[in-house]
Formats: C-alpha cells, sequence, structure tokens
C-alpha cells in the first residue's frame, strides 16, 4: 500500500536554465508561491544546475539539510538529468525519489507554480522503493538437441551451470516458480522428478517440411528432392546437372538461401557440370552472404530469375523447370539431372506441447513469440524464459551467435546466486485482498502467487503478491483489482487521482510505450493546442482504471482520452486490450448518465504526432459543441 | 461463491432520487470476489450518480466505505458512523447482505445496488457458471458429480427430455445439456450402468424457504 512517508525530506531546485525560463517566467516568483506551502525542507532557485560548481553544491546541501527526496524543475533533457541522477545516486538517494519538471512549456508564474506544486505531492505521496536481495539458482535449463542448442549450452555452460535435453528422451512436464527459482518437473526414464533452474533457455531450432502445393502437387522422387534430403544425401554429384529452385517456401527467413549458395559453391568445386539456381528475388542481406553470391557468379553458377509460377517436368533422361523469365516473351527451360527444392521451416516436434507448459505465446506460423515489435527477439511474455535460434522463427547463423550473447548477458543475471532488484512489483495490501484470482489470472507474466501466513491480515490469512524478477510493472494487475488492495510503486491510485483533483480542460491517459511519447512529439507540432490538455502517464495503458476516467470528468475535465497502442502491439501483451474493454465500460456508464460524448479512445504509435493532434482536436470540438461538462461535481 | 450483477443504473437513480446524502456499502465478501460490490465497484458507481446528480441539477452527496461481511452482524457494526450521517444506505452486497446490513439499521432505508444472480464458480476473468440450485438435497452421487438441478434447463431428475440435439439444450445454444454432460462423465467413469437407476421424485419441501438451519451442539446458552 502507499503510505505517506512523514520523514521525506524533499529539496527543490528551480533551474532557470541559463537564462531561457525567465525569458517567460520570473522563479523568484514561482518560489514566493511553492514556499506558502511549506511541505519541503529546501528550495533555492539556480542559474544553470547542471555545471560542476553548482552540483557540487547541491551535493553539499543534500548532506546539509538530509534531503532524500529531490525536485528539479527546468528543461526536460535526458542527458542532464542523468546527470541529476547519477549525482543524486552518489547521495544515497536513488532515482525514484527524483522528481523533474519541465518548466519549458510553462507560461505564467501560476502555470509554472501549479506544475511543481503536482510534482511536489507526488513526490510526498510517492512510497519509498527499496531493493530487494534475492537467492536464485545460477543453473540454466537450454531445451533442444541441435546445433542450435549445443551453441547456446557451450556458451552458457563457461559462465554457470547448465543442465541440457532434447525434450524427447527427457522431457518436460510442468513448470512452477518464477524466475531465479523456477521449479521444472521432467520426465526422465519414466519417471517424474523436480528440478531447480534459475532460467530456461529454448533452443528447439525448425525442422524442414516439404509442401508440395508449393510447387504444383510434385512429389519427391530420385530426381526431384527436398533441399534438405539433398544436403543428407551424400552423393557424388560429378559431372551432373544440378538446378536448385528457391522462393517458393521458405520465402522468410535466409537459410535456404544461405544453404544453396553453399551447396552450389560446393557443387562447383567437386566439379558437377552445371549448376542453376532459379529465384525470384535474391536475399543475401547477411553477413557472408553477398561474398557467397558473388563468389557463385565467379565460379560460373547460372543465377536464372523468374516470374510468376514454374513447372516441374519429368522426362525418362532427365528433369526440368520451364518458367517465366522477366525479360523474355517466351516460356524459358532449364533441364537437369536433378532439381531441388526449398522447404519451409516448421517448429520442432513438441514447440507447441512447451508453450503450453510454460504458457509462452507463439506467433506465425506457430514459432515461439507474438509478433509483436515491442517483443526483444530472445524474451518470451515470461522473465527467465528466452529464446535462442531457430523456434522463434527460422535465423540465419551469424544472428545465432548474437542472440546467444543477449540470452548470456540476461542469464548470468543469476550466475551468482544472488540479484539486487528495485522493489518495483505492486504492493498489496492484504487487508483488502479477497483472494479472488482476479490479477493472477489476468497478469500476462506469470507473476504472481497466492501467498499464506498469519502476517496476511484478513479473513483468509493469505494475500497475492507480486514477484520482483518476474512482474515486468505494467499495472495491469492493480487495475483489475475489485478490492483496490494493489497499488502500483509510481503509479499508484493516489498519486494518478491527484493530478485529476484540479484536471484540466481534457484529460489524457497516455501509455509511455506509445500515447505519451506522441504526446511529446505533437507537443512541438501544436504548442497552441496543448494549452488545455492534461497528459498523465501510464506505464501501459492497461493501468488506466474505470475510476481514472470517472474521477477527471467528475472533477471538472470537459472531456477524458485514453491514448493506447495500436492493437497486437503491447509491450505487455494484452494491456491495450484491457483498455479497449475498460474504455466500453466507462462509455456505458457515461452513456447512462447523459455524458457519453466526454470520452475518446485513440490508437496511436510513438512517432504519430500529428494523429495525436488530430485526435486531440476531435475531442475539443465535440467539448465545444456539447459546452461544458455539467456533470462536474462541485464540491 | 455467490454471484452478483450490478442493477442498471436507472433503478439505482430512481431509489435515490430523494435522498441528498447516501452511503455506498460495498462487500469483501463473494461481490468483490465476483468483481460486482468491492471496493472499486463502489467508486465507479459512487462517481456515476454523483455526475448523474449533478447534471440533474440535484447534488447529491456520497460516502463509499467496504467491510469484509455484510452476512454477518459484527462486521456490519463498523459502518455505524458513516450510516449516522446519511439518509439511505445503498448496498452492492448479495441479497443476504442488503437485508442483514438493513436489519442492523433498521432507521436508515436501505437499497439493492445489484441482483444476486447465483451460486456459481469463476470460469475465467469476468465468466462465472451457476453450478449449485441449493436445493438441500443433493444426488451428485447418482449423476456422476454434475447437477442435474443446476445444469438441466428443466432441472430433469432421469435423463435428458427429448431437446437435448448434439449436446446443447433446446432452451438455448448456449446452455450445453446437462443430462449429457452427466452422461459423458458416467461414460468416462466407466459407470454409465447409473443412468439405469431412477432418482425417485425430489422433496422440494427441502428447496422451500423460508429456511433456517439450526446446530444444537454449536448453539450458545448465552443466559
Amino acid at each position: 500500500m502507499t503510505k505517506q512517508i512523514t520523514n521525506t525530506r524533499i529539496g527543490i531546485y528551480l533551474c532557470d536554465c541559463d537564462g531561457k525560463v525567465s525569458k517567460k517566467v520570473d522563479l523568484n516568483k514561482v518560489k514566493a508561491i511553492i514556499q506558502g506551502k511549506e511541505e519541503f525542507e529546501y528550495i533555492r532557485t539556480v542559474e544553470i544546475a547542471c555545471t560542476k560548481d553548482e552540483q557540487a553544491q547541491i551535493t553539499e546541501e543534500i548532506e546539509k539539510y538530509s534531503l532524500n527526496r529531490l525536485l528539479v524543475a527546468g528543461c526536460s533533457d535526458p542527458f542532464i538529468m542523468r546527470k541529476f541522477l547519477q549525482m543524486a545516486d552518489d547521495q544515497g538517494i536513488n532515482r525514484y525519489n527524483v522528481e523533474f519538471v519541465d518548466l519549458s512549456t510553462a507560461e505564467t508564474v501560476e502555470a509554472a507554480a501549479s506544475v511543481v506544486n503536482i510534482a511536489l505531492s507526488k513526490l510526498h505521496l510517492r512510497a519509498e522503493i527499496g531493493c530487494e536481495e534475492l537467492s536464485v539458482t545460477p543453473d540454466v535449463l537450454v531445451i533442444g538437441a541441435g546445433c542450435e542448442a549445443d551453441a547456446a549450452a557451450r556458451t552458457i555452460a563457461k559462465n554457470q551451470p547448465v543442465v541440457q535435453i532434447d525434450n524427447v528422451g527427457t522431457r518436460v512436464i510442468g513448470l512452477d516458480g518464477f524466475p531465479g527459482a523456477f521449479k521444472v518437473r521432467l520426465l526422465e526414464d519414466g519417471q517424474t522428478v523436480l528440478k531447480d533452474f534459475g532460467a530456461i533457455v529454448l533452443a528447439l531450432g525448425a525442422v524442414p517440411q516439404y509442401d508440395k502445393s508449393k510447387y504444383g502437387g510434385v512429389e519427391l522422387g530420385a530426381d526431384v528432392l527436398s533441399l534438405s534430403q539433398f544436403k543428407n544425401s551424400g552423393k557424388d554429384y560429378t559431372g551432373k546437372k544440378i538446378s536448385f529452385a528457391l522462393g517458393k517456401a521458405d520465402g522468410d527467413s535466409l537459410l535456404s538461401f544461405a544453404a544453396v549458395l553453399k551447396a552450389a559453391l560446393k557443387l562447383k568445386e567437386k566439379s558437377a557440370s552445371e549448376v542453376s539456381i532459379l529465384y525470384e528475388d535474391m536475399k543475401i542481406c547477411a553477413d557472408g552472404l553477398e561474398q557467397d553470391y558473388e563468389l557463385a557468379r565467379k565460379k560460373g553458377v547460372n543465377f536464372l530469375k523468374y516470374t510468376g509460377e514454374f513447372q516441374i517436368l519429368s522426362f525418362p533422361s532427365g528433369v526440368a523447370f520451364k518458367y517465366r523469365e522477366p525479360f523474355l516473351a517466351d516460356p524459358a527451360k532449364i533441364v537437369a539431372d536433378y532439381i531441388v527444392l526449398a522447404e519451409d521451416f516448421v517448429p520442432a516436434a513438441g514447440s507447441l506441447e512447451l508453450a503450453e507448459i510454460f504458457d509462452i505465446r507463439t506467433g506465425p506460423g506457430g514459432f515461439f513469440q507474438q509478433d509483436n515489435v515491442h517483443f526483444l527477439p530472445i524474451r518470451s511474455n515470461r522473465a527467465g524464459i528466452f529464446f535462442v535460434g531457430s523456434c522463434h522463427g527460422p535465423i540465419h547463423g551469424t544472428d545465432l551467435y548474437l542472440e546467444i550473447e543477449a540470452v548470456l548477458a540476461e542469464v548470468s543475471v543469476f550466475a551468482k546466486g544472488k540479484v539486487s532488484v528495485p522493489s518495483l512489483q505492486p504492493k498489496v495490501d492484504a487487508e483488502k485482498c479477497a483472494v479472488c484470482l482476479t490479477c493472477y489470472r489476468s497478469c500476462p507474466h506469470h507473476a504472481i502467487e497466492i501467498v499464506h501466513g498469519d502476517e496476511y491480515n484478513n479473513m483468509y490469512n493469505s494475500a497475492a503478491r507480486m514477484n520482483p524478477l518476474a512482474c515486468q510493472h505494467c499495472g495491469v494487475c492493480a487495475a483489475e483489482c475489485p478490492g483496490k488492495a494493489i497499488q502500483l510503486p509510481l503509479y499508484s491510485d493516489q498519486e494518478i487521482l491527484y493530478e485529476v483533483k484540479k484536471p484540466a480542460k481534457i484529460v489524457a491517459y497516455a501509455c509511455e510505450n506509445s500515447g505519451y511519447l506522441a504526446s511529446e512529439f505533437a507537443k512541438s507540432l501544436d504548442p497552441e493546442l496543448q494549452k488545455d490538455l492534461q497528459i498523465i502517464e501510464v506505464p501501459c495503458s492497461g493501468k488506466i482504471d474505470v475510476i481514472y476516467l470517472l474521477k477527471a470528468l467528475e472533477n471538472g475535465a470537459d472531456g477524458v482520452m485514453l491514448c493506447v497502442c495500436h492493437k497486437e502491439n503491447c509491450k505487455f501483451v494484452w494491456g491495450n486490450n484491457r483498455a479497449e474493454q475498460r474504455k466500453e465500460r466507462a462509455q456505458q456508464i457515461l452513456n447512462q448518465v447523459g455524458l457519453g460524448e466526454r470520452i475518446d479512445f485513440v490508437r496511436v504509435a510513438a512517432n504519430q504526432g500529428n494523429q495525436f493532434n488530430t485526435a486531440v482536436k476531435a475531442m475539443a470540438e465535440k467539448i465545444r459543441q456539447s459546452g461544458t461538462n455539467p456533470g462536474k461535481v462541485v464540491k | 461463491m455467490i454471484v452478483a450483477e450490478g442493477k442498471p443504473v436507472e433503478k439505482i437513480l430512481e431509489m435515490l432520487t430523494p435522498y441528498k446524502k447516501v452511503l455506498i456499502a460495498g462487500c469483501r465478501g463473494c461481490v468483490t470476489v465476483c468483481l460486482t460490490g468491492g471496493e472499486k465497484e463502489v467508486g465507479i458507481l459512487a462517481s456515476q450518480i454523483r455526475m448523474a446528480r449533478s447534471k440533474e441539477g440535484n447534488p447529491i452527496e456520497i460516502l463509499e466505505q467496504t467491510e469484509e461481511r455484510q452476512c454477518d452482524a459484527e462486521y456490519n457494526t463498523k459502518f455505524l458512523a458513516n450510516v449516522e450521517k446519511v439518509d439511505a444506505i445503498l448496498s452492492l452486497a448479495c441479497g443476504i447482505g442488503i437485508q442483514y446490513l438493513g436489519e442492523k439499521y433498521p432507521s436508515t432505508p436501505i437499497f439493492p445496488g445489484v441482483n444476486t444472480l447465483m451460486l456459481g464458480a469463476n470460469i475465467d476473468v469476468g465468466k462465472w457458471e451457476e453450478r449449485c440450485f441449493a436445493c438441500g438435497d443433493c444426488v451428485l452421487d447418482k449423476t456422476g458429480g454434475i447437477c442435474p438441478i443446476a445444469r438441466c434447463s428443466k432441472s430433469l431428475l432421469n435423463g435428458p427430455c427429448g431437446g437435448s440435439q448434439n449436446g446443447v439444450c433446446e432452451v438455448s445454444k448456449d446452455v450445453p445439456c446437462g443430462w449429457q454432460l452427466i452422461y459423458d462423465r458416467l461414460v468416462a467413469l466407466g459407470q454409465v450402468d447409473k443412468m439405469k437407476e431412477i432418482i425417485p421424485s425430489k422433496n422440494w419441501l427441502r428447496a422451500k424457504g423460508p429456511r433456517t438451519y439450526v446446530r444444537e451442539d454449536l448453539t450458545l446458552d448465552r443466559s
């Protein structure tokens, strides 16, 4: 629960940013207004707060006045913010206790004082965020038997213990626990065993699969081979004519292109009489592929471009492709002894079962990981479970090594058996927790467990608990909780609702991964439009509670907006879907009382400043037509 | 768990029309678990009513309070300070809680903010299904652990009616046939012979109220 910290000692620095702020706003007047509030320890106006001398002085003042929280009002330069955070951290004030206020857009003394005051109150309301020291298991489970899994296991094993299983002989049948302390149930020689792992790396690879429908129903045979059959045949092709066909299958990865180029070069070395590659688009944009292509051309491999469909013809003496060359009027034909056809890649057997057991999401083609620009390639929707290689879509060799390095960096966090993690996960007020499982079921990251003990002060002696290593701080659980028992640090209900006590005409709750960034961009495009707009940043639109929307209007806003990521583009899997459902609920509630036109839902990406402004304009126009909010409650 | 749904707000607004100061009383029991009457919903409804009344030019003051269980007298004493300040109570507890809180404060009118629906299970977030009718005479031993009273639309005791089509009830395509479920379960258990057993007509008196339940071994003599 967010509790007011009674011993907060806040230092306020009003920075003139080398005279930029005082062009519009007299900082001494701002200081005078704020001084009336007396909710802080120390205040000072500064010429340029980021100079070495000033930083040294602020350091002294932190010591002298025993400051434990800082409020810095001035510019919003990320470089300067970082400098400040470093300085504060050196003085034992962690980053969550430093608040920045941008004064560059403030036009009047009152406006500047108001934003500083809001930040000051929020700093007071903010719960203390400490660090948790956790014991973790350094052991890593690598699942997969192919060369990708071997490479990953070898690399990680240099750093910490690794167990590699093929998921055939020994197979995963269950998973409990959290990152750093996973309990994996394995079926080993018919026996169920429980093993502890800190992290899990999935490296099951992908398998080639010939799909005859891609080649006009042609069946494989003695002289029509799939690419994998050809690679495994080990035959001597001296003096033979071989034609490869690319592009009909495996159009997305570079694997077939790489394999065909390598095979063509080898055939030329072993003096095959003629090697041709039939292609539609040559895809060679990976390390080494372009060199292979150039070399193949030099060595006399024929590159034949086709367009549209081709036919595979069979004669007693051999086989042939009949295809359309883009620049020739008549169909062309290339005769060969062997035809080799590219195949699609599909997830390895058992991938789907594992996805179910681990509850990790799959995407196009049934490969691991959802198709979502916010997800890093190696990360799953669960912290501590990672992907390497083709199990999340076929990848080319050089990418594999980058992925292994990235996974190593992630799992090495557990190598020492101890981790220190900032306690940013939501906190549960056991007294209010009905142990209803709503948060547990709504969490996209499996970060919640139900714990029991006398310390949980309710009739169940139980409460939900968010795991600090599994939680990704989206706040979906806090917004779902029917008992208001869950508060997300930095974004507690108290802090957010404080911001709408005296709201602007339009209040926009904006996801910090999309809407908020778009709003920052939008400011520069149309500063005038921002006058009556108040942006409230949330970590995910899934944190936007129905009550946030209603309270903005109840307290006097004329309109309220939700600025949300595009569909299937939520960093936290389904936060944006929850936001859409909550908007529908709020819409219904407002319709019932005749205020339905005062809410809007807009999907924007971070770079869509113009779209953001268009949406704000539309809201402003609706408000202009409907007049002042008649639902405003005068206290 | 008891499952309830929010009452339409126009009904609630109508009930509260004459009152200027109202307490919305939430419950941390079943109605919190079924997402209808916990602290969150109390806040949402309060905000909605305040706005509606402001808009009508008939402002209302609303207090909000949520306590453990409105079906227990001891917890209901916690509402005293706020009840004394208001001229009506709107309870978001189930029908039991609403009445019981009303009994505690007989001089303050109490109104229901929810419709109490059923005894159900929470299938997933936002989905509830009836499982028990509280008939007072359980037959689950004979029916593979699936209740024909709660899950057959006609509460039939001996097999399905003619309206069972491909496992779906004729009443609605969204209702699985209870007897199909029972049959499938008995087949899976290897106890399909139980279908042949005639379940005699039920003593519906046990389902008829007002019911009381007293355990002499537990009742406390407070004299």
